[in-house]
């Protein structure tokens, strides 16, 4: 069986990607933000991944109004990162782990769900920025990503439980595969942002703060919570923590919170990052 | 849902609704993703609003780049960001308008980012 190497949570503001393409890394706004991933990064460096399974909501670059799939899963070879208006970035394409996606997908469906299966498609900053901020800008990717799109943008989105029981599934899924992969798990999104209305520029840094917290060591009550309680305590953006849920129901219900950051603002945004690990 | 999330102040959730009002506009900026569409939009930016089937009124809220007006016709800020970054305005700017603030008080005051820091 496949082994679940650890958990991640991570924020994935598309101005993160653009700030290392401009080189920005060390300016006074973005050295303190990038600086505290540097343990995550180490981290990742030493666990050795070969898959990462990315959970991460496309913000209408890949998938437009026409059709909006609630789940969608990756089985392609490769995934090329999407023009989403500013022009293509220097970043190589991301290997598909294909096998084991599909694997996922008949999972998922032994279990209820209903995803959209996805054979050929592009990623945007939701998987490439978590991708950079561990991995670093490498030639190519040392792994291979199984992506997981989840709807955030249009309502009605999932609610917190379905993203905890999808997670359940995606361990299931690990600990069925017959191969030995080392398998790291990354939730993405938020934390507190809101885009949109009066009340732009939202920022909650003291539920951000205890997010980090409550995610390793109390998470029930953020499952517990309603889709309206995320958009009041983390902004009409911040709902994207739900996805979080996916990765932290994957793990054992006891982890070891081994590095934490947060920052704000990064752009409009909270952004902060969990390394897990499952306690023995 | 959506009568719930309406009770959240000044935050519009992208819901049917929206989904509905906006689907013009938001068709047009993604669009945008390709670079032939930036350059025909760039090159007459009315005809090509044209070729979308804007209203008189959504193209007027667009080619004045009023962002909190896009919003309110049922735009949703991650398509229109691809007008901004035809523009290019930064996402703060953004903000700062939908928010009737000056940006460098949005900066500071919603954002919590230090003054000339």
């Amino acid at each position: 069986m496949a082994k679940i190497i650890g958990g991640l949570g991570t924020s994935h503001v598309p101005s993160i990607g653009a700030a290392l393409d401009k080189g920005l890394r060390d300016t006074p706004d973005w050295k303190p933000f990038f600086d505290g991933y540097e343990v995550g990064k180490q981290w990742m460096r030493d666990a050795k991944p070969d898959i990462a399974v990315v959970v991460f909501n496309d913000h209408g670059n890949t998938f437009f109004l026409d059709r909006v799939p609630t789940f969608a899963v990756g089985v392609a070879e490769t995934y090329n990162p999407v023009d989403e208006g500013w022009g293509p970035r220097a970043i190589p394409a991301f290997e598909g782990a294909v096998d084991f996606s599909w694997h996922f997908v008949d999972k998922l469906v032994e279990r209820h769900f209903d995803p959209m299966v996805c054979r050929e498609i592009e990623v945007d900053h939701g998987l490439q920025v978590p991708m950079e901020l561990f991995f670093g800008r490498p030639e190519a990717w040392p792994v291979k990503v199984l992506p997981i799109w989840v709807n955030t943008i249009q309502y009605p989105i999932p609610t917190p439980q379905r993203c905890w029981d999808m997670g359940t599934v995606l361990r299931e899924a690990i600990e069925s595969w017959p191969g030995d992969e080392r398998v790291v798990i990354l939730g993405t999104g938020g934390l507190s942002h809101q885009l949109q209305g009066a009340r732009a520029g939202f920022i909650n840094q003291a539920a951000d703060r205890a997010w980090l917290d409550g995610i390793a060591n109390n998470p029930e009550p953020y499952r517990a919570m309603s889709r309206e309680d995320y958009v009041e305590q983390f902004g009409s953006e911040g709902a994207e923590l739900i996805m979080w849920l996916v990765m932290r129901a994957a793990m054992n219900s006891d982890v070891n919170l081994i590095h934490k950051h947060y920052h704000a603002p990064a752009s409009m945004t909270g952004a902060g990052m969990v390394v897990l690990e499952n306690a023995a | 849902m959506s009568e719930a999330a309406a009770t959240i102040p000044d935050t519009p959730l992208f819901d049917r609704a929206g989904s509905i009002r906006g689907y013009r506009i938001n068709k047009m900026a993604m669009a945008l993703g390709q670079p032939a569409n930036r350059a025909a939009f760039k090159a007459d930016e009315e005809a090509y609003l044209d070729s979308f089937g804007l209203s008189a009124h959504e193209k007027s809220a667009v080619m004045a780049r009023d962002w909190h007006e896009m919003v309110r016709l049922g735009g949703n800020l991650f398509f229109i960001l691809k007008i901004s970054a035809v523009d290019p305005t930064p996402i703060t700017r953004i903000g700062a308008a939908q928010a009737s603030m000056e940006h460098e008080d949005f900066l500071h005051l919603r954002l919590g980012k230090k003054r000339n820091g």
